[in-house]
């Protein structure tokens, strides 16, 4: 297979997907403007302030604490963090608790 | 072979950015960075962006990429002669992470080479204290700072009064543009006392490629709970030469807090030497035994802006020069999809 083909079979799979993933954007946005009762449990004061020391402990070491996180733009940064910092399971739910409560 | 790869996780990355919509939403972070360096008179500005974007998909896994697009604006002849500009992009790291759990997390794609802490810690411009790389900076990451392969990483020990982490990694010779890496092993592994916050490291890493060659290096961040205090060395040898750097950045948060006009101002200071070993045209790393201090003002401005100023005097074989620095930096968040700040 020619190096050609190989960019233009690549091209209409990433144009498929593409399209696929605006189908499925669609259906998410109509699905989250339903009314839906949450699961996620509020942080207690206790993990909150746990979460506070950790954040300082571990991520203090590099930089500080990014301003005005929404609790899903929170769990994507505390992902990163938690590979990039090594964090354990326990710190990255309470550092999520302390950031986005 | 490496760029399929590349190209594969690429076509995951779209659909995972939908996959992952409706629980945890993809973000686009970073920093742009202008950054106006005077070395002996010569002055050379520098625009910088370096956008990061992770996309988390479920409990455990994450793709994350940063790319870096920076201009070097400068006069033809240093001080005189007409402006020039020079652009360069780089992709820094393009990986996917699978957490398995809190001792290990496995990475493939090319990552950032972890070799003691600055290249895969402190570099990001949003970040570093001083706009000016360590002079051992070159040591165990070659060129491009980045590996190709695979990584593990983790928790080894985990109790209430220490941690232990480690990370192993290979990397495999890439040539291709935007992605070259060289053919290296090597690890670091990391005791953390909490009570204390004290760090300490050690890295090693194996050159594999035409003349093998051992790079090692040690590393201490402190930060005493007792004052907003910052304390970072950093140690490594390699056949072309040896170094350290210690750096120590005071912010004044205890006088009318954190936000107050004097408690968004930090003080720097920063030593370094290096000692030339037996060179290779692969080394970057100066030509000379080095000494330099480096003293900076850093200033804290709301909406995630700093301005850096700094001031350093090198001393060398080679002639000793001021270089004087002003940046300017905007640290960003935004969600990659509709309704992902809510």
């Amino acid at each position: 297979m020619n190096r050609t083909l190989i960019v233009r079979v690549s091209f209409v799979i990433l144009a498929l997907s593409a399209l696929g993933s605006a189908a499925k954007i669609a259906a998410s946005q109509q699905l989250a403007n339903s009314p839906k009762p949450s699961t996620a449990k509020p942080a207690t004061p206790s993990e909150s302030q746990e979460g506070e020391k950790r954040f300082e402990a571990q991520c203090g070491r590099c930089h500080t604490p990014p301003q005005d996180l929404s609790p899903r733009e929170a769990k994507a940064v505390v992902r990163q963090m938690r590979v990039r910092a090594n964090l354990t399971a326990e710190d990255e739910r309470l550092i999520l608790k302390y950031l986005a409560p | 072979m490496f760029v399929r790869f590349l190209s594969l996780l690429l076509l995951l990355l779209s659909n995972a950015v939908i996959l992952c919509s409706q629980t945890e939403t993809p973000i686009i972070s970073g920093g742009v960075q202008y950054l106006s360096t005077t070395t002996g008179g010569a002055t050379v500005f520098q625009p910088v962006i370096a956008p990061v974007v992770a996309v988390p998909i479920g409990d455990r896994w994450l793709i994350e990429s940063r790319a870096t697009f920076d201009e070097v604006i400068f006069r033809e002849n240093g001080t005189t002669g007409p402006w020039h500009a020079l652009t360069f992009s780089s992709v820094d790291y393009l990986q996917l992470d699978f957490v398995a759990n809190s001792h290990l997390t496995i990475v493939v794609g090319e990552f950032l080479t972890p070799f003691n802490i600055y290249n895969e810690r402190l570099g990001p411009v949003w970040i570093h204290n001083l706009a000016d790389a360590p002079l051992i900076s070159g040591i165990g990451t070659r060129t491009s700072g980045s590996s190709d392969g695979g990584m593990v990483r983790g928790v080894a020990v985990s109790r209430k009064d220490w941690q232990l982490s480690y990370t192993a990694y290979f990397s495999a010779l890439v040539n291709a543009s935007h992605f070259g890496a060289g053919r290296t092993a090597g690890g670091r592994a990391a005791i953390f006392v909490p009570s204390k916050r004290l760090e300490v490291g050690m890295s090693y890493q194996r050159f594999l490629q035409d003349q093998h060659l051992n790079s090692w290096g040690s590393y201490l961040v402190w930060q005493p709970a007792s004052a907003p205090l910052d304390l970072r060395a950093e140690y490594a040898h390699t056949r072309g030469g040896q170094g350290y750097w210690v750096e120590a950045a005071y912010r004044l948060s205890r006088y009318r807090g954190a936000e107050s006009w004097l408690g968004r101002l930090q003080v720097v200071g920063r030593m370094q030497q290096f000692y030339e070993g037996t060179p290779s045209p692969e080394d970057v790393l100066p030509g000379a035994d080095t000494q330099k201090v480096d003293f900076g003002l850093n200033y804290y401005l709301p909406h995630n802006l700093r301005l850096n100023t700094s001031y350093g005097r090198q001393f060398s074989s080679l002639g000793n020069t001021n270089i004087w620095n002003f940046q300017i930096t905007y640290r960003f968040l935004f969600p990659l999809l509709p309704g992902g700040s809510k």
